[in-house]
């Protein structure tokens, strides 16, 4: 394997899986376990018998919102401002995070309440805050636990799917002070309920993700299972919440639709436990919303890049990925993993190997709610890389050689009869070190003794 | 019918029994069979990887091989190379003589269930079959519904093709249509996950007891015979032209 790593120090992905890959009861492991969410998204969409009107639907929907986007975003913002909601626009991740601490600092904020965001992620945004000295919570059970680990997410939906139980019961031993050894999930649920209450009761400022944006209402939803979006919210007298410009949609309708299949292609459930619309600030308090673009208007620019912003974050391209579910989520260099990760994180990636951390198999494609054409956009990025000349793997050297090979008969012809030749008379262990990764895994193919093109010759041609 | 033979780069050097088995069992069906000359790759190593210029030359030489030949089909017993000459073709040459091969374009199995399907066998294949329902058959040639998608109607044409054959139990391994992993240099570049893939879909097929694992894309096949002897498990690949030529 050659270019391992880029200047920048960061290793392509064929390295971190191969390294995943060598705990193999580990990876059987995460591997079933998101597809038991895969399985169970089978059985709640197959549920429904207009399941694939509604995926059509979700695509139209979105497909009609981005092509009006300027219209809704405004509409939005002119709603939101009648509801007494302030609305601030970001053009990019430093952006957002100033107006962040611009909020929080006017109001002398040292604790700050989160819960579901990627968007935050995407923009770094917990460290830029506890630079300025302010303490970040993360509230959602999962985010909590890789926060105190330390950890980035490695999934968007179950963010600590990489850690089991028992890990998770060693983390709290040391940071909450449950007992050793102790791994019981009910167990160390209460005790990082009983942890986080404590945060909530003492938080100055809440922050949210948004799911949906409803332009007509000036409202915005947000999807959480443990109901810590609206313990947040409700509990201190301020409250942020940050969305991308694709989340805007145009009405309840809308909402109506991406709500039926959001959470049951995301885990499988009817709809998440708590979908809290909010539609203003609580009597007395404020509440802010900050639109971020970060790279969204110029991936609208590209046909079929723009799809990806489509995408309504149910993570159910990555339950379905075999590459992904074998490879884990730390594998991508990029904060969003998976088909979907590819798809917006590409153009980030240094190593450029991203793109090809794919077998184009086209599940993802299938499994989208919205019809996000995955692969499509998967092979799109390899050939915007390949024009860039920014090619992993090597294969910037060796391509051209492939093309010229595999167009010229009589050279394809003679090397690959020696080839067989070789195969044939030759002993493994001789070939296999010269076959790369295909003999590390597997035995070379038994070769047959002549091509079909020679055979027929001799057998049909008159 | 008149058919054009369409024998892939990796079929016509590695598994020629596999176009053997086409071209007999076509022939035994009453068509009348050529195979012309001058094939090279569809360019999928090429495009797949992204790079497009590199896949030109020989894309527009096996397009050549096909342009003005005089048939009624031409047909291919691959999927995958079937789905990237195709789009290949397309990208390449906007001419009124290549959109008349695409159009003649046909995966083996496709051409004997939409096209000229097959009124009687003729001899009992006795085996129990797994099949391997690869990803660019059923997702991009629609050959069945994949799971992903939901509603009632599903279809699933390699087994309306097989069916009707005496003495044939067919099976499904776990994850039916789960990925085997091969992808092209995927194979290569990302040698671990391809072959934790391809051992997982081996070992699939294998805990179905079946005798054969069954399927249309011969590259797949490839990988999976590779990795089933790495493993030494009790079971074979078969291509379905094989099978079906067997029972005819
Ligand atoms: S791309 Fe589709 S499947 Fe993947 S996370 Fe987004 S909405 Fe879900």
């Amino acid at each position: 394997m050659t270019e391992l790593y880029t200047a920048s120090g960061s290793k392509v992905h064929a390295h971190k899986a191969d390294i995943f890959c060598r705990d193999e009861t580990r990876v059987d492991w995460h591997s079933k376990a998101l597809w038991a969410l895969r399985e169970k998204r089978d059985r709640a969409a197959g549920s429904l018998p207009e399941w694939e009107q509604l995926r059509l639907l979700g695509s139209q929907l979105k497909l009609h919102t981005l092509s009006h986007l300027a219209q809704y975003l405004e509409q939005f913002e002119q709603q939101c401002l009648s509801n007494g909601i302030k609305v601030h626009w970001a053009s990019d991740a430093q952006q957002h995070n100033e107006i962040v601490h611009g909020i929080l600092a006017k109001h002398k904020v040292k604790k700050l309440v989160k819960s579901k965001s990627m968007l935050t992620e995407e923009c770094h945004m917990n460290p830029y805050l506890e630079r300025h000295g302010i303490e970040v919570v993360d509230t959602d059970l999962g985010e909590r636990i890789i926060q105190l680990a330390n950890m980035p997410p490695s999934h968007i939906v179950v963010p600590a799917i990489h850690m089991k139980k028992e890990e998770v019961g060693e983390l709290f031993h040391q940071q909450l002070g449950t007992k050793a050894g102790e791994s019981d999930p009910l167990y160390l649920t209460r005790a990082a309920r009983a942890h986080l209450r404590e945060k909530f009761l003492t938080a100055d400022a809440a922050m949210t993700g948004v799911n949906m944006a409803i332009a007509d209402q000036g409202a915005i939803v947000v999807c959480t299972n443990e109901g810590n979006a609206d313990m947040g919210a409700n509990l201190p007298k301020l409250q942020l919440h940050s969305m991308g410009i694709d989340k805007v949609v145009p009405d309840m309708d809308s909402v109506g639709v991406l709500l039926r299949t959001l959470a049951r292609n995301a885990t499988g459930q009817p709809i998440t436990t708590y979908s809290s619309f909010y539609r203003g600030p609580q009597e007395g308090g404020e509440m802010h919303v900050i639109i971020v673009d970060n790279g969204r208007t110029e991936m609208m620019k590209d046909k079929i890049l723009a799809e990806s912003l489509k995408c309504i974050r149910c993570g159910g391209c990555l339950n379905t990925c075999p590459v992904y579910r074998r490879s884990g989520g730390y594998s991508y260099n990029y904060t969003i993993p998976g088909p979907i990760g590819i798809a917006v994180g590409a153009k980030h990636d240094d190593t450029n190997s991203i793109p090809w951390a794919c077998t184009l198999c086209g599940s993802c494609t299938y499994v989208c709610p919205t019809m996000v054409p995955l692969d499509k956009i998967i092979a799109h990025h390899r050939r915007l890389k390949a024009e860039a000349k920014r090619l992993p793997y090597g294969k910037g050297g060796y391509m051209p050689l492939v093309g010229r090979f595999m167009a010229n008969e009589t050279l394809m012809n003679t090397s690959m009869s020696a080839a067989r030749l070789a195969l044939r008379v030759l002993p493994g262990s001789l070939l296999k070190p010269f076959s790369g990764a295909w003999g590390k895994y597997r035995e070379l193919p038994v070769a047959p003794e002549s091509s079909f093109a020679s055979w027929y010759n001799k057998n049909r041609s008159r | 019918m008149k058919i054009a033979l369409f024998i892939p780069c990796l079929v016509n050097q590695m598994m020629p029994e596999v176009a053997i088995a086409t071209l007999t069992l076509l022939e035994k069906l009453g068509h009348q069979v050529i195979f012309p000359k001058g094939q090279t790759c569809c360019g999928q190593p090429m495009t797949n990887s992204g790079c497009f210029d590199e896949a030109k030359n020989t894309t527009l030489k096996l397009l050549n091989a096909f342009k003005g030949v005089d048939c009624d089909a031409i047909v291919c017993p691959a999927a995958s190379c079937l789905v990237a000459a195709k789009e290949n073709f397309h990208e390449f040459d906007g001419s009124q003589e290549a959109q008349e091969v695409i159009s003649k374009l046909y995966e083996l199995t496709e051409f004997l269930h939409d096209i000229a399907p097959i009124k009687a066998f003729a001899r009992p294949v006795a085996a129990k079959i797994s099949m391997q329902m690869s990803c660019h058959g059923i997702r991009m040639l629609n050959l069945a519904t994949p799971t992903e998608q939901m509603g009632k109607q599903r279809f699933n044409k390699v087994e309306a093709v097989l069916g009707n054959i005496a003495g044939l139990e067919i099976v499904y391994p776990a994850r039916i249509d789960e990925c085997c992993g091969f992808g092209g240099t995927f194979a290569v570049d990302e040698g671990a996950v391809s072959a934790k893939m391809g051992k997982d879909k081996a070992q699939a097929h294998a805990a179905t007891g079946a005798k054969y694992v069954v399927g249309f894309d011969p590259s797949c096949l490839l990988h999976l015979d590779g990795m089933i002897r790495r493993q030494k498990l009790p079971i074979e690949t078969r291509h379905i032209a094989q099978i079906i030529n067997d029972a005819l």
